[in-house]
């Protein structure tokens, strides 16, 4: 999946495949999480977002599943 | 000449390697500055210097205070208690070059000094020195780095040890990391036993991970692991499919038939190295398993008809299924025939017997059965290339094997043996390291052999099959490691939490310790007593270590050295780091999407939990 560097204090990147609604993030320790049957919506929200790090926190941590990479 | 700075007190007496000293009165601050650098005085672990002659001897203090005062000074002490015990470990001369070992021993009244950092530098330091590679610095001079000699390391054999949680993960990886530096050491070879899948992360890029069921998505490099059943020997090969035998009767059976097919196989595709009148039972040469298994199968639970003309064996009596085929089961697929019971009815003219002379070896046979049809045994009996046809035939030999495993354009291998049945992981642990040693054993004058490139091979959580409670096929080839591998290049590093359950053999002939903070005083005194230096004031300093922070001491450092590993870049670092319960920073600054802070999802999927379980592998299906 390519993902979109973000400046954030947490996040280091993130990336989406519609095709099965997979949110991937990079996170700035190197660690990459993908989550699952996430909206496109939330996506573009995520990257459109003041704080990436605030927006994560409030609207997919502990709302969506997730895997390590 | 007297340094009157470092000046701590006079030797009084001597014993051995062991000085008592008692500290003079000019010394009395306990705090001392030397070029602008303070020194605690009397610091258990700390250097100290005793000059003879041209010569500097160096030591290590290991106690301080009333207890170190000698036994029959005890009545008639006049300077209180102020004694420290020295040991002595080496002699530097004045040019500042240290060896270890010492030629000269100090004398009543000789002046003990303390050692500067500058001198430190002196002995520990030589880092423009290729052999040498970096894992920390010493802990308390952030200045000097603590350098590891290569040679000494690998050949010597070396463990890490220390309670989990301690770093030893990170320890390994970090020794690893720099080992594996590819401008440095273009050749290295490093064969690593990672048992709970840990490292295959931290060294993606310098490593081939081979792997049972290995994850086969185009983003993952692991590749699958194979063992083929005949390249072990007799006696693995007995542990692994047969079990135990009732008696050497059985087994010789058993050994004779494998022999002889062996014999086929040597006959139709001769092998380059191989003749008939060296061959044993032993060689790795390839014969079918499963023919043998079936063929035995029959000979022990097979009934013929006794009526008929010909050889009983000709005449074999098979249950027939529902649409009337002979039940003659599958070799390959370890199905059993199926045999119609004894019959011998007077009025009845069918008469149906067991085979004559049939074998006693049901036990084994069953067993062996089971494991042909069970898919978690593939890596050994069905090993893909390395399978074996009805003749003899194979696709690949052993030479491909070995060059994936130590031959390949990447400095290292990690063999995840997170798949192998625990049945059986002793075993395959010592034939896999058996397989190894025999081949750099035996290629010792090739470029390619042991003795032109050296093999490091890292034991992780080596307690689990290095124990002396069973009589392990992995021990005993771990300590023919231990004792031999030195001449053919094959150093061994053991990696434990538990050094108490490992074979004590073993761990007395690893030349280099990496100690890190270990609690527990069995494990403790099973350290210390297997090292060579008589140093109990810095094994005593083990239960109080920080995380990451290790002795270092033997062979491949010049002094034993109080170190603080450099981790690893944080995105090469093994997956054994502790899990956050709780996040120290806010949930907006976490780098963690879990733990107990964090409100769970709505709909937790435990359809995907239990698949990760059933497929082995905790990468589920849906990540791409």
């Amino acid at each position: 999946m390519i993902r979109t560097s973000v400046t954030s204090s947490n996040v280091a990147s993130v990336g989406y495949d519609y095709e099965s609604s997979t949110l991937e993030i990079e996170f700035n320790n190197g660690s990459v999480y993908q989550y699952f049957d996430v909206n496109e919506r939330v996506y573009e929200e995520l990257l459109a977002a003041s704080s990436v790090g605030g927006y994560l926190a409030s609207n997919i941590k502990g709302i969506y599943r997730y895997s390590k990479v | 000449m007297p340094n009157k700075e470092t000046y701590l007190g006079d030797v009084q007496d001597v014993n051995g390697t062991t000085v008592s000293i008692t500290l003079s009165k000019q010394s009395l601050t306990g705090f001392v500055y030397i070029n602008g650098q303070g020194y605690r005085v009397g610091q258990i672990g700390s250097f100290i210097r005793i000059p003879v002659g041209f010569n500097d001897l160096f030591g290590i203090i290991s106690q301080v205070g009333a207890s170190a005062i000698p036994k029959n000074q005890v009545d008639n002490d006049t300077s209180g208690n102020r004694w420290m015990t020295i040991q002595l470990i080496g002699e530097g001369q004045r040019n500042g070059t240290f060896q270890r070992g010492l030629s000269q021993y100090p004398t009543i009244g000789d002046e003990v000094h303390l050692v500067s950092e500058n001198e430190l530098k002196n002995i520990y330091g030589q880092p423009d020195k290729p052999y040498f590679v970096k894992v920390g610095h010493i802990s308390n001079a952030d200045s000097i780095p603590a350098l590891i000699d290569i040679n000494k390391l690998v050949t010597r054999h070396s463990a890490v040890v220390g309670t989990t949680g301690s770093g030893k993960s990170t320890t390994v990886s970090s020794i690893i990391n720099a080992l594996s530096d590819n401008n440095k050491y273009p050749s290295a070879r490093i064969i690593m036993l990672d048992l709970h899948g840990e490292y295959g992360n931290a060294l993606k890029n310098k490593a081939n991970i081979y792997k049972i069921n290995a994850d086969k998505s185009p983003s993952s490099i692991e590749k699958d692991l194979y063992i083929p059943f005949w390249a072990l020997n007799f006696d693995e090969l007995c542990e692994i499919s047969f079990g135990d035998f009732n008696n050497e009767k059985d087994k010789n059976i058993i050994l004779e038939r494998v022999q002889k097919l062996k014999n086929n196989t040597l006959i139709k595709y001769p092998k380059k190295g191989a003749s008939i009148d060296t061959l044993s039972v032993d060689s790795p040469i390839p014969f079918d398993i499963h023919n043998l298994w079936h063929e035995l199968f029959i000979e022990t639970f097979g009934t013929y008809y006794k009526k008929n003309a010909g050889k009983p064996i000709d005449n074999l009596a098979y249950e027939r299924d529902d649409s009337n085929v002979e039940m003659k089961g599958d070799p390959k697929k370890g199905i059993p025939p199926v045999f119609r019971n004894v019959k011998d009815d007077k009025d009845d003219n069918e008469k149906i017997n067991y085979l004559p002379g049939s074998l006693n070896i049901g036990k084994q046979l069953t067993l062996l059965g089971s494991k042909l049809r069970i898919p978690r045994y593939d890596f050994i009996f069905k090993p893909n290339d390395w399978s074996v046809e009805n003749d003899g035939k194979i696709k690949s030999d052993l030479d491909t094997l070995l060059k994936d495993w130590i031959g390949s354009d990447k400095p290292v291998t990690i063999l995840d043996l997170s798949g192998v049945p625990p049945d059986i992981l002793q075993t395959t642990i010592g034939a896999l390291l058996r397989i190894l040693y025999e081949a750099l054993f035996w290629a010792r004058n090739l470029s390619q052999g042991g003795r032109h490139r050296p093999l490091l091979i890292v034991m992780e959580e080596a307690h689990i099959y290095l124990n002396d409670d069973q009589k392990g096929m992995a021990s005993t080839v771990v300590k023919r490691i231990v004792k031999e591998g030195r001449k053919y290049g094959i150093g061994a590093m053991i990696v434990s939490q538990r050094p108490s359950e490992i074979n004590s053999t073993i761990l007395s002939q690893c030349g280099t310790f990496f100690a890190l903070r270990l609690t527990n005083s069995t494990d403790r005194s099973h350290i210390t007593s297997a090292l060579s230096d008589n140093l109990d004031g810095l094994t005593g300093m083990l239960p109080i270590l920080r995380t990451g922070e290790a002795i270092i001491l033997g062979e491949a450092v010049k002094l034993p050295m109080r170190t603080f590993i450099e981790p690893p870049p944080k995105n090469a670092r093994p997956d054994s780091q502790d899990p956050i319960v709780f996040d120290e920073v806010g949930v907006e600054e976490s780098q963690n999407p879990g733990g107990w802070g964090i409100s769970m999802e709505i709909n937790p999927n435990y359809e995907e939990l239990i698949e990760t379980w059933r497929s082995q592998n905790p990468k589920i299906d849906k990540i791409k």
